[in-house]
């Protein structure tokens, strides 16, 4: 029996006062050749209390990351997120809530999406946020095909985008899924053997529509030498940075060193990881891309007495109205994600943000000494500077090293061989405002443990 | 009216945190990327943060507020027990990257939800992947683009949309590099195969349509369109948008459909959030299967070996990538918080789909059913037109309001505005663009006959308004109307700090 269903019951009542003897009266417009005839082969309805039985019994099969010591990161970070957020977030108005359309009953919104984007702004250094794109992936590539759209009539290097080497096989995928129907050549930036940015071979992205790059990179590091990116391609090229949002509490605003369009995966910031979605795309830009912008954009106006009141604008930009001229396809996004970061925001203010950053860099930092310390194992890129993660080289595959950590008890890190076919030995190592001094010493010998018994069975 | 960066605080002992696991002050910051000056962000307690968003809660209108009639949108009951289940940290706390042998739960549901969507949809293969049905759509057409490519259909380039279709379908076959060929419909909102037959040929990729339209009405010819589609040897696209009316009672794969977009959070309600997070998987035929997204869940009997968990009674389920995968629209596995909330929906109905499909119709033609009872007795029926003369509609139901609009000047926005200050939402104003002041009514499944009753008389008594007053309208809401054109002239995206 199901519920959910007020009317359940009465539907002869509803169809005597259609003057419909049956409920397929009401499907009798439905041809005959296409009706489905046979029950559909599913499992009888359940009952809540079945239904999160089985989600215990299911969900339960999961390793969760706190069951574990845990140092799988690669871009997504378990930060500890205020019990506030979630309580809050959960209110019915703004959990069942539509896309504000009526702005006179959807103030709470629409103003929280207003204060997002001034959140955004303020943490990036642009002058204009949108509300969110899908997540960080979708985010670059959005801001990729924006950049051909200001840039290409004046481009030298005609629907052309420059994109970093190290960025990962599955966001590059993203990005050639929207961008390979505008005809946009991506081509790939160089880095150096410290895993900085080649700006020697930058010069040659001059002149294309927009140079992609991030901060922390996917190997974790901050790259001092991104702030002369913009001086090197020049005014008509965008320069697009990717970030990791909590680092800007300490790191420097990429709108302060020239970018031009700063997109990210907001996550870590209000969100938990959730398998890796819902998250929440970062899109923010100078006034010069503001119209050539994806996504919804709330702006302040005023109501007919007068009255401070807010609403969506810029809408001509978007599907609903531009149709196959619009800038984006994008609608549904993500604002309840992006409403959790504001809250998180709220409440941590720029000290706490510096805080967090503090801790979440420590936290790396103390792990890279520890691990430097190991002669079994490298750290290859250990004079720079990193944020949340960094590459340790081990002396034999990262999937068996990891493999071992899981039968001690740890998730010890991601394969980066998975993103970097020739780099089997390249284990990427993460760490959080969660991490503990003792979960670091843990890794720590364990490492020491697995890499020594490999060395010995190689001298063997 | 109060502000979030009005909150100043001294400092940021508002919210405290343990101290870091080192010394901060000899963090190796390259000197060029020391941030400069803080964001100018709020400095707000935690009483005061909970304040201040319980009070925009208290501004903002949801399901739970009260009757959310919004056409197209799908506006169901979200049942609580699916956001327990999703804060659950068997799906909270994992990574997109964790071994298969720790997320055999999450596997298990995937496998089951990929399997469910394809039985409701008619289709042999699902991805789960697309976190928006604009994704979907895009991601479904990218498969169909990879499928011709693969068969050294080069030519293929166009793709043919109703003018009654929902803006994503062009601007998501646009984003895939398609040319869009707009086709008119009847006088009655149905396809008009002559104007289809018209424009197919060896240039057709697809055709894109949501059946039931937008208008609410069964298009009775669906299956000749797919065979004119078919015969020039283009694909056919369901737009699941409008899912909710037809579950169990014909499908997407009857029609002829080759591919298929699932709203995840209007069909199996993923709570909408004020614009998101939803949820679009897509479903195909056989044939454009090898081009799904990846990876997709498979499963195998269990082996000897296999690290068996609660989740493991007869099969280990798996992760594949379909061999000419077009790659990835979203970087980790789509919106699998949405995706549990709907398993557990689902998990509601089983094989009763079909009840819920049926009670949403039921609802629909009873609402306007009872409204044009209701007009008539009040004498004003003629204010209001069919978007579509038709005996029955499917979930929802459109009426164009251009007869009051001649009479006195009041049209749908006014309208709509009027029943905010009687407390609903308004149903969705101005679309489809061929019907003229149109409004757009969804009830769904979850509302009382009494609900029901009690709208269309409000609903009338709207009509019977002095116009004045609804021009005027709204008066009893937070704001009354906004103006979008100041907003849209007097740019301010951001809170004004100098101001």
């Amino acid at each position: 029996m199901v519920d959910q269903l007020p009317n359940l019951g009465r539907e002869k009542e509803m169809l005597d006062a259609m003057g419909m003897s049956s409920i397929d009266d009401l499907f009798a417009d439905i041809p005959e050749a296409v009706r489905m005839t046979e029950e559909l082969p599913l499992p009888p309805p359940q009952s809540e209390e079945e239904i999160i039985a089985d989600a215990r019994r299911l969900l339960g099969a999961n390793v969760a990351l706190g069951d574990r010591v845990n140092f799988l990161g690669a871009g997504l970070n378990r930060n500890y997120v205020p019990a506030s957020v979630f309580q809050l977030v959960t209110r019915g108005e703004f959990l069942t809530s539509y896309t504000p359309y009526q702005p006179e009953v959807s103030q709470g919104m629409l103003q929280a999406m207003w204060e997002f984007q001034t959140l955004i702004s303020e943490l990036v250094g642009l002058e204009v946020a949108n509300l969110s794109v899908y997540d960080g992936s979708t985010a670059a590539a959005e801001a990729l095909t924006c950049s051909v759209r200001v840039h290409n009539r004046k481009a030298e290097q005609k629907d052309t985008v420059y994109v970093s080497e190290l960025v990962p096989p599955s966001r590059r995928s993203v990005i050639y899924n929207y961008t390979q129907g505008g005809g946009i050549e991506v081509k790939t930036l160089r880095h150096n053997p410290d895993g900085t940015l080649d700006l020697d071979s930058l010069a040659q992205a001059a002149g294309s529509c927009g140079v992609y790059v991030e901060q922390p990179n996917p190997l974790g590091i901050l790259d001092g030498g991104l702030t002369r990116v913009k001086e090197i391609i020049g005014q008509n090229t965008a320069f697009i940075v990717g970030v990791a949002p909590v680092s800007l509490g300490i790191i420097e605003a990429p709108g302060n060193y020239g970018a031009d369009i700063v997109i990210g995966e907001g996550q870590a910031l209000g969100s938990p990881i959730t398998y890796g979605g819902p998250l929440y795309g970062i899109f923010a830009c100078t006034k010069a891309y503001l119209r050539q912008m994806p996504g919804r954009i709330v702006g302040r106006s005023i109501d007919v007495d007068g009255k401070e009141a807010f609403c969506l604008t810029l809408s001509t930009r978007e599907q609903h109205i531009r149709r196959h001229r619009a800038t984006s396809n994008i609608c549904t996004n993500e604002t309840l994600i992006a409403l959790m970061g504001a809250m998180h925001m709220s409440l941590l203010g720029p000290e706490g943000l510096a805080k967090l950053a503090q801790r979440n860099m420590a936290a790396c930092q103390l792990a890279k000494q520890k691990l430097s310390e190991i002669s079994t194992i490298a750290v290859p890129h250990q004079s720079n500077s990193h944020f949340n993660e960094f590459v340790v080289e081990l002396p034999g595959p990262a999937s068996e090293c990891i493999a071992y950590l899981d039968t001690q008890g740890l998730i010890g890190g991601f394969d980066l061989s998975t993103w970097y076919p020739e780099r089997a030995n390249w284990l990427l190592v993460s760490f959080s405002d969660q991490t503990k001094a003792t979960e670091i010493e843990l890794l720590a010998a364990h490492l020491a443990v697995w890499s020594a018994s490999l060395m010995q069975g190689v001298s063997a | 009216m109060s502000h979030l960066f009005e909150h100043k605080g001294a400092d940021g002992r508002g919210y405290s945190q343990p101290e870091p696991v080192a010394p901060v002050d000899n963090l190796q910051i390259p000197s060029t990327l020391v941030r400069s000056s803080p964001p100018r962000w709020p400095r707000l307690s935690e009483p005061e943060m909970v304040r201040h968003y319980t009070w925009l809660s208290t501004r903002n209108f949801g399901i739970d507020t009260g009757f959310y009639p919004l056409g197209s949108c799908t506006m169901k009951h979200n049942p609580r027990v699916n956001e327990v289940i999703a804060q659950l940290p068997g799906i909270a706390d994992i990574h997109p990257l964790q071994p298969e042998h720790q997320i055999q739960g999450t596997l298990a549901i995937f496998h089951e939800m990929q399997d469910m969507l394809g039985i409701c949809a008619g289709m042999d293969a699902v991805t789960l992947q697309p976190v928006a049905g604009a994704q979907g759509e895009f991601t479904a057409i990218r498969c169909i683009q990879e499928y011709f490519r693969s068969r050294g259909e080069l030519g293929r380039t166009k793709v043919i949309v109703p003018d009654s279709a929902h803006g994503t379908n062009p601007a998501s076959a646009a984003m895939a590099g398609f040319e869009i060929i707009e086709i008119p419909s009847q006088e009655d909102g149905r396809i008009d195969l002559d104007a289809l037959r018209a424009v197919v040929g060896d240039d057709t990729a697809a055709m894109m349509i949501t059946n039931p339209s937008t208008l609410g009405v069964f298009e009775p010819e669906i299956a000749q369109a797919a065979e004119i589609v078919h015969d020039a040897g283009g694909q056919m696209y369901y737009d699941g948008a409008n899912f909710n009316a037809i579950l169990g009672r014909t499908s997407p794969g009857l029609m002829g459909f080759d591919a298929v977009h699932y709203n995840l959070h209007k069909t199996f309600s993923q709570p909408h959030g004020g614009g998101g997070p939803g949820s679009g998987p897509i479903g195909v035929k056989s044939h454009l299967a090898q081009f799904l997204p990846g990876p997709v869940v498979k499963r195998r009997p269990i082996l000897t070996g296999d690290q068996l968990t609660s989740a493991n009674q007869e099969w280990w389920y798996h992760w594949h990538q379909p061999a000419n995968s077009i790659g990835k629209v979203q970087q980790w596995h789509g919106n699998s918080g949405a995706v549990i909330r709907c398993w557990a929906y689902y998990r509601r109905y089983g094989r009763s789909l079909k009840t819920m499909s049926e009670h949403a119709v039921l609802n629909a033609n009873y609402l306007r059913h009872r409204i044009i009872m209701e007009a008539e007795k009040a004498g004003v029926r003629h204010l209001f037109a069919d978007g579509a003369p038709v005996d029955v509609v499917k979930h929802e139901f459109t009426i164009s309001m251009a007869p009051m609009k001649e009479e006195c000047g009041i049209g749908a926005m006014d309208i709509a505005k009027g029943l905010l200050d009687k407390g609903y939402m308004a149903p969705t104003v101005y679309f489809p663009l061929i019907v003229p002041e149109c409004m757009m009514v969804e009830p769904t499944e979850t509302e009382s006959k009494e609900t029901l009753d009690k709208f269309a008389k409000k609903f009338v008594e709207v009509l019977q308004e002095d116009p004045d007053v609804l021009h005027n309208a709204p008066i009893t809401t937070n704001v009354r109307r906004v103006d979008e054109v100041y907003a849209a002239r007097n740019l301010t995206l951001s809170y004004p700090f100098d101001e």
